[in-house]
């Protein structure tokens, strides 16, 4: 105690009588609100309507063709959130914060996605054929033969032989039967836990925190690093390997960081929508919008560092392997893509969320976060069209109108998705009671 | 200039963060705009109690940062084009990929010293002297555990009197004045 002024202190008067500095009450129904519903219906609606529209392009030439690899983009998309939401999910568990508790049910949410997004893998497991050249051929003599029908160049050729214990039929449809076994375990045990989690006779004491705690922690640090490995797998199995011949050993991160920043995206749309109704509406406070805002902007950053840590050491060591890969997404209108991507995946997100005005406003955040999933979407198109002959270095519309697909088959994807997404957040409350973070998101800004 | 004479200000204490934001965002309602809050910590609800939302800080690191980027991308053009030009791997001289890093470095750094010397500027530091810590009780805890908001004397609503009284209807430690 310092000395040296008058002590006149009132005792205990300094919290009576002013209720809007007090804690908040949680609402009595914690439950997603009824809206939720309707949210899962239009969804449904869109990924019929563009479903249809789909339908068209099977008529259209080279619409087949195209169908499949927009499919590709839409399922690649929806195990970005799935996925992505588990290793988010994981993340929260060990880092605390209460972020991870505002974002918990909306994470878990995506993550009870995962059985149909195993579901979503199955079209693009049967038309493997068509979708990569390795699968296509497969054996040394039919390697052969496409180098000379001119299917195949010698390299390619050459490569798909080197890297065959990875890419063949078999042992991909392994991989991927491994991922998604694993993937589903993973949430199964973490959803799980976490409604026993609040069921607990011991909730809301130091004791079932801690124990919860601890739980979660040890299940999440490994789950971390396995799901890191299982991403990998699955960014090399499915889009690298559309273009045998060519290999970055960043590839996978880059797969992790885009699912952090779409998931992210749309965390902080979800809570900000539901923060309409209640419980939502009392527990999204601007301290915790903010953070999400700051979080998703390092996202945005560390995105574009790997991306372009890429390209640069890839230009700089200017060899015959690589180049090409770019040289395929950059000349023959392809620039176009390439600098939409640049522009709608890191600058304008970044030059918006710098501003810590727009990151505490919920309608220009929430506008954002629907752009940085418009612009992952540009992204993918980048990586998975110019993988194919057709396309490679030539983009074009001429003849080629089931490019179009793109538009629309990805959207009805998905839509569908978030369809099983709106619907698993209506499955449970949405929050976690038993965390010692709820009482403090319900305290008032200012006490610290 | 002669030295300024008289009252400076009435310093009310208070012990917890929530007392001083209450008296803070009744003063603002009752018309005070001449007044500042002194806590040991930054409490950000105490700013925006006292109105007190946006600086020029932020503009400055922009610019900072623009600076840093042009500086650094126009000096390494103007390197490799023109004052050293060299062949290296049969590249354009003018090869802008290996001009990002330094200039992404460059745009850290200069908004990283615009930010801190231009917050400093604009604090208005570094400054010898200030009235606050002619209050003994001021000096004691405003380092460590007491929060203090003082009413100035420049504010056209500031009455000695009235002030005192106004301060004194919340829970205060004390309110002292403070002369300059």
């Amino acid at each position: 105690m310092s000395s040296g002024h008058s002590h006149h202190e009132e005792a205990g008067h300094h919290d009576a009588g002013h209720h809007h500095h007090g804690p908040k009450t949680l609402p009595l129904s914690l439950d997603a609100p009824e809206i939720v519903k309707a949210w899962g219906t239009r969804s449904l609606i869109v990924c019929a309507i563009f479903g249809l529209v789909s339908l068209a392009f099977v008529a259209v030439p080279g619409g087949q063709a195209h169908l499949l690899r927009a499919y590709l983009l839409g399922f690649m998309i929806s195990f970005s959130f799935a996925g992505g939401g588990l290793a988010l999910l994981m993340l929260q568990y060990v880092s605390g914060g209460k972020w991870g508790l505002l974002l918990r049910r909306p994470l878990e949410a995506m993550t009870r996605t995962l059985p149909i997004v195993t579901l979503l893998f199955l079209p693009i497991a049967i038309g493997m054929k068509s979708l990569y050249q390795w699968a296509r051929f497969d054996t040394q003599a039919l390697r052969d033969a496409a180098v000379k029908s001119g299917d195949m160049t010698r390299e390619q050729a050459m490569t798909a032989a080197l890297k065959h214990a990875m890419f063949s039929p078999t042992s991909w449809l392994i991989q991927a039967i491994i991922i998604f076994i694993i993937l589903n375990l993973l949430m199964f045990i973490l959803n799980r836990w976490s409604v026993e989690r609040d069921a607990d006779p011991l909730a809301g004491t130091q004791a079932s925190y801690d124990r919860w705690r601890i739980k979660f922690e040890n299940l999440s640090g490994p789950g971390i690093f396995v799901y890191v490995v299982l991403l990998t797998m699955a960014a090399l199995d499915w889009v690298m390997s559309l273009d045998v011949t060519w290999y970055s050993s960043i590839w996978g991160l880059k797969f992790l960081v885009g699912q952090g920043y779409i998931v992210l995206a749309l965390g902080i749309l979800s809570v900000i929508l539901l923060s309409k109704y209640e419980p939502m509406k009392t527990l999204l406070r601007t301290t915790e919008q903010h953070d999400l805002g700051k979080f998703a902007f390092a996202f945005v950053m560390l995105n574009i560092y790997l991306t372009f840590a890429e390209f640069l050491i890839i230009w700089s060591g200017n060899v015959p392997d690589e180049i090409p890969w770019y040289l395929a997404r950059i000349h023959g209108g392809w620039w176009t893509i390439c600098s939409l991507d640049f522009i709608c995946h890191w600058l304008i997100p970044f030059c918006m969320l710098l501003s810590r005005n727009l990151k505490r406003e919920k309608k220009r955040l929430a506008g954002i976060a629907i752009f940085m999933i418009f612009a992952r979407f540009v992204d993918m198109f980048w990586l998975i069209e110019p993988n194919f002959k057709d396309a490679a270095g030539n983009l074009h519309l001429a003849n080629n109108f089931g490019i179009l697909a793109y538009l629309t088959v990805p959207v009805s994807v998905v839509a569908l998705w978030s369809f099983f997404y709106c619907r698993a957040l209506l499955q449970r409350p949405l929050v976690n009671v038993n965390d010692p973070h709820l009482e403090e998101i319900l305290e008032p800004e200012h006490a610290h | 200039m002669p030295p300024r004479e008289g009252i400076y200000c009435l310093m009310a204490e208070f012990n917890t963060p929530t007392e001083l934001v209450q008296a803070t965002e009744a003063a603002y309602r009752a018309g005070y705009r001449r007044m500042e809050c002194y806590t040991p910590y930054p409490v950000e609800e105490a700013a925006e109690a006292l109105n007190f939302h946006s600086t020029r800080v932020p503009l400055l690191t922009l610019l900072g940062g623009l600076m840093g980027f042009t500086t650094s991308f126009l000096m390494e053009t103007w390197i490799n084009v023109w004052a050293y030009p060299l062949n290296i791997a049969g590249r354009p001289l003018w090869s802008w990929p290996a001009f990002i890093i330094p200039a992404y470095e460059w745009t850290i750094l200069f908004a990283g010293l615009s930010a801190a010397f231009g917050m400093i500027a604009l604090n208005g530091l570094p400054q010898t002297y200030h009235p606050v810590f002619n209050a003994p009780n001021f000096r004691n805890g405003a380092t460590t555990d007491k929060f203090f908001l003082c009413l100035e004397a420049v504010d056209p609503k500031f009455s000695l009197t009235e002030s005192r009284s106004f301060l004194e209807q919340f829970p205060a430690v004390s309110v002292v004045e403070v002369d300059h």
